[in-house]
């Protein structure tokens, strides 16, 4: 094997690994902490990436005159090589386009999780359930017709805005950012899990019926959750597809995006979410060594290698479901206070008190 | 509207009567949404095609194997994981996480034959019909499939209220589903009741795949796909209630269908691919409105009210 074959392989690796690590630990707020079965999960990362593919590259068209009606996908080759060659020569755009597509995907990945669990939010977390996988396929079939959205099944080319580095640091680049994205996920989430909102979402998820009566609008709490957790799986959408410079509906399907998300939580340890990133790393290493080595197998047997993945997933699920259901991580205790720390408290309440009695 | 298009919205809806009531029926049971119910359907999809295709036997023999293989497929769903489940006291979210889980199995399952019917059998095993068997062969001047799958679908819907209301394992099944610690006081073998209703709900299940190729094109992804609009016709129906499931199955069924219809000869055809939404749209009024269901409305005190 060649050394260059090693580094593409690790390097698309490692980009995969903190692409599915920022949609397992949104999952995992929302069902770690917060006990919401998000079965939409494709809804959110398609919906960041119909987003770039859709406006952001549009909004790049509009700003340097290019057509951004029909004509955008109509002439899309054209057109985005036209603003690859304004981007390349220009970091500062580059930037501003990243960060701009970054945080207007997640916006819109915040208003499609406002609007796709509001049918449903108020009941059962089961139908919640059903609309949002409902919603997630519904978003499939647009995608996948509805042309002057993102070309329809054929797809549309994005801008591209890691040009300007230079083709073989270009996967270094994207790895960074991804990389930094998926820590900058993951603190926020600790913070969150260890500030009193992540005390109250634990709360909402050992019994709603107790927080409800505690004064705790159970409701928008949920609704609160879903935003975000959308929110930071659809940025997750949006770098994939500012990786591979393409939007495509078939990239999004349920298996890749709901399913395995899920396994990575469920195995990695839900309401952890270094679990979350253990369950990450170890299936999609598993995954990208299946596709590298497919060759290998499909010469034995008379089927996509592929479909083995599923059923092999499918009863590693099961099996922890059964024997280890608080996954590899399991969750720890909410952290407090350090005891010194309640005592310095303690210390400063307690003359308060004295001088009050 | 068009006599083909009204045909096609009744076997349709026929079709679909089957699926929600079995996704109902194991959703009183055990309390969860059973999200491999479509690819209940789905493999016996492609044993109907194993069947006309690889047997040459007429495919409507695949009706009684797919009463039989749907059932087994349930049967091994509720028997192997989510009965262990349910007496670790798993909450719902994992035993739907479960039902997931089996889903991809089986989606595995069925990519596995259809890639081997096409690469070493030459079969035809993606975007496939059979409306040669369904059209093909007429009864009383009449497509078969039209007269088969609702005369079925009827008579799978009295049968199963026969057996309900008027056998006593259906009544024992019933209190089983009402009250399972009383039942179970009084002697009847709830765990016993409760497989017999996956059973049953996985073969209502096998059937309406079996009819499925007969009438529509069918791929590896159509059990995912006709997984809303079989959610959508219990939850407008009213997911507590099997009756509920006969009403919401036929009535999605038919909107289904007849609505994309009168769109696409209204707006053009390029609506079609867009069919999905109906049902979403529905379940979400329901969800909206009624979440309980039409069934779950409380009609005489809502006219009561109006007079």
């Amino acid at each position: 094997m060649e050394l260059s074959v090693i580094y593409i392989f690790l390097t698309n690796l490692a980009i995969l690994i903190g692409l599915f690590a920022i949609i397992s630990l949104s999952l995992n707020l929302e069902y770690g902490y917060a006990g919401i079965p998000n079965f939409g999960k494709l809804l959110a990362v398609a919906g960041g990436a119909y987003f770039v593919g859709a406006l952001s590259g549009r909004a790049l068209a509009i700003a340097y005159g290019q057509p951004a009606g029909l004509g955008y996908i109509e002439r899309n080759i054209e057109v985005v090589g036209f603003l690859n060659g304004v981007l390349s020569s220009s970091p500062l755009h580059s930037i501003v386009f990243l960060i701009m597509s970054i945080v207007g995907a997640a916006f819109f990945g915040g208003l499609l999780g406002y609007v796709s669990s509001y049918p449903a939010i108020r009941l059962r977390g089961d139908y919640l359930a059903i609309t949002l996988l409902a919603m997630g396929e519904i978003l499939w079939v647009i995608g996948d017709n509805w042309q002057p959205l993102i070309g329809g099944s054929m797809g549309v080319r994005i801008p591209d805005p890691f040009r300007w580095v230079g083709g073989q640091y270009r996967p270094l680049a994207i790895l960074l950012t991804v990389l930094i994205t998926a820590a900058i996920v993951f603190i926020y989430l600790e913070y969150l899990g260890r500030a009193p909102l992540g005390r109250v979402l634990k709360a909402i998820r050992e019994n709603e019926l107790s927080a409800g009566v505690h004064g705790k609008d159970v409701v928008r709490l949920r609704t609160k959750t879903l935003i975000v957790g959308f929110a930071i799986a659809a940025i997750s959408g949006a770098l994939n597809s500012l990786w591979t410079v393409s939007v495509s509906p078939k990239d999004f399907e349920r298996v890749r995006h709901t399913f395995m998300p899920w396994v990575m939580v469920m195995i990695g340890g839900a309401g952890n979410n270094l679990g979350a990133v253990i369950g990450a790393m170890i299936f999609v290493t598993l995954r990208e060594l299946i596709v590298f080595y497919k060759h290998f197998f499909e010469a034995i047997v008379p089927f996509d290698v592929i479909w083995l993945e599923y059923l092999f997933l499918g009863l590693a699920l099961i099996i922890v479901l059964m024997y280890r259901p608080e996954g590899l991580l399991p969750e720890k205790p909410t952290k407090t206070l350090s005891a010194k720390k309640l005592k310095a408290i303690a210390s400063r309440v307690e003359p308060a008190k004295e001088k009050a009695t | 509207m068009s006599i083909p298009l009204l045909r096609d919205a009744i076997v349709f809806a026929s079709i679909l009567t089957m699926l929600s009531t079995g996704l109902t029926l194991t959703y009183m049971t055990t309390k969860v949404p059973n999200f491999a119910h479509g690819n209940f359907a789905a493999i016996n999809i492609y044993f109907t095609l194993i069947i006309a295709k690889f047997l040459n036997i007429n495919p409507y023999v695949g009706v009684i194997t797919g009463f039989f293989l749907g059932g087994a497929t349930s049967l091994l769903l509720y028997l192997l994981i989510l009965k262990p489940l349910l007496d670790r006291e798993a909450s719902y979210i994992i035993l739907m996480i479960a039902t997931i889980a089996y889903d991809m199995m089986l989606i595995s399952v069925i990519n596995i034959i259809a890639d081997y019917l096409s690469r070493v059998h030459k079969i035809t095993s993606r975007l496939f019909q059979l409306r040669e068997w369904g059209y093909g062969i007429e009864i009383f001047g009449q497509p078969s499939i039209f007269i088969v799958a609702p005369l079925l679908a009827a008579l799978l819907v009295i049968s199963l209220y026969l057996f309900l209301n008027k056998t006593k394992f259906g009544i024992a099944m019933r209190a089983a589903i009402d009250n399972p610690s009383l039942a179970e006081a009084i002697g009847i073998n709830v765990n016993l009741t409760y497989a017999v209703s996956w059973f049953i709900s996985g073969g209502l299940a096998g059937i309406g795949g079996a009819l499925a190729p007969l009438q529509m094109t069918c791929n590896t992804d159509t059990g995912t796909r006709l997984l809303i609009s079989i959610f959508a016709a219990s939850i407008v129906g009213g997911l507590t209630n099997i009756y509920g499931a006969f009403l919401g199955g036929f009535l999605i069924g038919l909107a289904e269908v007849l609505g994309t219809g009168y769109l696409a000869i209204n707006f053009g055809s390029w609506v079609v691919p867009y069919r999905p939404i109906i049902p979403l749209t529905l379940m979400a009024l329901t969800l909206l409105f009624a979440p309980r269901g039409l069934t779950g409305i409380n009609w005489a005190k809502l006219f009561r009210r109006g007079s």
